[in-house]
């Protein structure tokens, strides 16, 4: 948040001694809209309609002097709307000019990420990824992903007598966007459910002979189901996200099997009170390899932008997800079609700038292990 | 199986026979949705997302031009119960208590101020463990509440049982599948009126009487918090409009 209000200075010296308001603690306005409009405003110089007591700071749309330059103010945040909405693609030229976008990113950062582990407790891993911005109060949440991992057992197939599976299924419920309704599901749900299936498979992260009980006759099958519950640009990585901290918290657990040869979960309340024969000692959680990180980038003109919202990726139309892992390989390249063309320049920037990420999201990942485990 | 224990009169989870289960709601948690809100009643949790007024979708189920079109969709998540459901949408309970949520919404909501549009109410399950009925009607009233969509009043709902001859309050999912009766009632809660009225099995006159009063002091109780909710939530919003 000194960030954004140093970068608002920085574009509104005139109004640098108004910044403060009377706590003198920054504070975020009800909606972001407000927040935008206020900012871009200032960027867009709709001079004409300014005046010197008119409030363009981020807190406040009245102050006390200024009335009458509040009303002014209210219709001239309602020009920078409507162009926003008539002519997005010079909106954001005029943003990409001054090397940053309208929610006073720079070009190359991301949304601030955090990840909880275990929201769900009846599944057997599970981790709640949000993506945006965190204000003291409450959350004003741009993404959210809540992933949650149940396993079940099966038999595993003649090919792969000790092997276990993966199945990735990714939901985006009406309540994640006004573009998904009842009846019209998203066209891009099930694309991104294959190309996590994709990636978490071809990562290597899980090893599937982890997954099997008995060779032959069971093994493990782990259903992961992620919900997006608010939709804002680069799902992708959220959902990946999601997916491999729900893996670091699954726990596989305690099984043992009936005469019949049927084979059923034992919970930790009954493994005490009756001797059965358990076929794994301990619950264990899976040894994972190199985790795959990603980023997605949106491609125009040369300008690469980091972690797109919705609005960015439906303007710019070119997006790039590059997918990297701990050890430094290339998991995955996923550039589907679109309007701008990536020369090898700008796939190695966005290589470096997935580089950079891969650490963040690493550091964000063992933050929340390590609090989970000292709970 | 004893509900309640006969000894310390209480229940399997450790509660009073009229004590309800810890009660958490938070507003806008869905930035994308006009009005959405997370409630949880004991270990159920559900996020309800408003989008509305908007324009309809559908020409052929708008019905009445003086009147805004409420529509409603229940939907569970894969995890929430305890073995994962194979069809979360779509399968009968969902169909039914998404037409129970939208009627019981559609008696408070002021339909005719916002005519020719449509209201849509969407209700995800994240986590069951019974009531996810009531904590759906609570979630959509906190949601419609933060989209600013008018109301008559607010509308609260609360389920309460009889088992082992004592009315017991908010039934969790063990305690509703062992096949007593389950009353679940809705309420207005200032206008003390009725809009949902549910039970399953038998039950005698005298002996529903004092239940369903059980489930409406329930709804009361609700009706407090989210008071409480709703008033913590405008002060934020004033305050950070520094007002």
């Amino acid at each position: 948040m000194g960030l954004l209000i140093s970068q608002l200075a920085h574009y509104n010296q005139a109004q640098k001694k108004q910044n403060k308001t009377k706590n003198g603690t920054p504070k975020v306005p009800s909606s972001q809209l407000s927040t935008l409009n206020s900012f871009s405003h200032s960027l867009l110089k709709f001079t004409a309609r300014r005046t010197p007591t008119s409030s363009y700071q981020m807190e406040t749309t009245q102050t006390t002097e200024g009335g009458g330059g509040g009303a002014t103010g209210i219709a001239a945040q309602m020009e920078v709307e409507a162009f926003r909405r008539l002519f997005p693609l010079p909106f954001y030229k005029r943003h990409l000019l001054e090397s940053v976008r309208p929610d006073a990113r720079a070009l190359d950062s991301a949304r601030d990420t955090t990840i909880s582990l275990g929201p769900v407790a009846s599944a057997d891993g599970s981790a709640l990824v949000k993506i945006g911005e965190t204000v003291r109060l409450s959350c004003w949440v741009k993404k959210a992903m809540l992933a949650a991992i149940k396993l079940e057992v099966m038999t595993p197939s003649k090919e792969r007598p000790d092997e276990g599976s993966i199945v990735v299924e990714f939901y985006m419920p009406p309540i994640c966007s006004p573009m998904v309704r009842p009846g019209r599901p998203a066209e891009v749900a099930p694309v991104i459910s294959k190309q996590l299936l994709d990636v978490i498979r071809s990562s290597g992260m899980v090893n599937l002979k982890e997954l099997c009980l008995i060779s032959g006759k069971a093994s493990w099958i782990a259903y992961l189901d992620i919900y997006c519950l608010n939709a804002d640009g680069s799902l992708f990585d959220a959902a990946l996200l999601s997916a491999v901290a729900a893996f670091t918290h699954l726990q596989i657990p305690l099984v043992s099997v009936t005469e019949e040869g049927r084979v059923f979960t034992v919970s930790s309340e009954q493994e005490e009170k009756t001797k059965f024969e358990l076929v794994n000692k301990e619950k264990r959680k899976l040894s994972l390899s190199s985790i795959p990180f990603p980023l997605t980038c949106v491609i125009h003109e040369d300008y690469i932008l980091v972690d797109p919202t919705a609005e960015e990726e439906t303007v710019m139309e070119t997006s790039i997800t590059l997918v990297l892992d701990t050890l430094g390989n290339l998991v995955s390249i996923y550039k589907p079609g679109g309007v701008g063309l990536a020369s090898t320049e700008i796939m190695k920037e966005c290589i470096t700038r997935t580089k950079r990420r891969m650490q963040e999201l690493k550091t964000i990942l063992e933050e929340s292990v390590s609090v989970m485990e000292v709970d | 199986m004893e509900y309640v224990n006969p000894l310390t009169g209480l229940r399997i989870d450790g509660r009073r026979p009229t004590e309800m289960r810890h009660l958490k709601a938070q507003i806008g948690v869905v930035s994308k949705a006009d009005g959405s809100a997370l409630f949880e009643m004991g270990n159920t949790r559900v996020i309800a997302a408003v989008y509305g007024p908007r324009e309809v979708q559908n020409r052929g189920q708008q019905m009445n031009n003086n009147e805004a079109l409420v529509r409603c969709e229940y939907s569970m998540a894969n995890f929430s119960t305890g073995d994962r459901a194979r069809k979360p949408k779509g399968d009968r309970r969902s169909t039914e208590i998404s037409l129970v949520i939208r009627q019981t919404m559609e008696a408070c909501i002021l339909t005719k101020l916002m005519p020719r549009s449509q209201i849509d109410i969407f209700v995800q399950v994240l986590q069951a463990d019974g009531g996810t009925r009531s904590a759906c009607i609570n979630a959509a009233t906190l949601a419609l509440a933060d989209a600013g969509i008018p109301m008559r009043d607010i509308v609260t709902s609360c389920s309460a049982g009889y088992l082992c001859t004592m009315p017991l309050l908010d039934l969790n999912y063990a305690e509703d599948s062992a096949g007593g009766p389950d009353v679940t009632v809705g309420i207005l809660a200032k206008m003390d009126k009725v809009t949902l009225l549910q039970m399953d099995a038998k039950l005698p006159l005298d002996t529903f009487e004092t239940v369903m009063q059980l489930a409406i002091e329930g709804c009361k109780a609700i009706a407090q918090y989210i008071r409480e909710i709703m008033l913590q939530n405008t002060k934020q919003l004033e305050c950070r409009r520094g007002s």
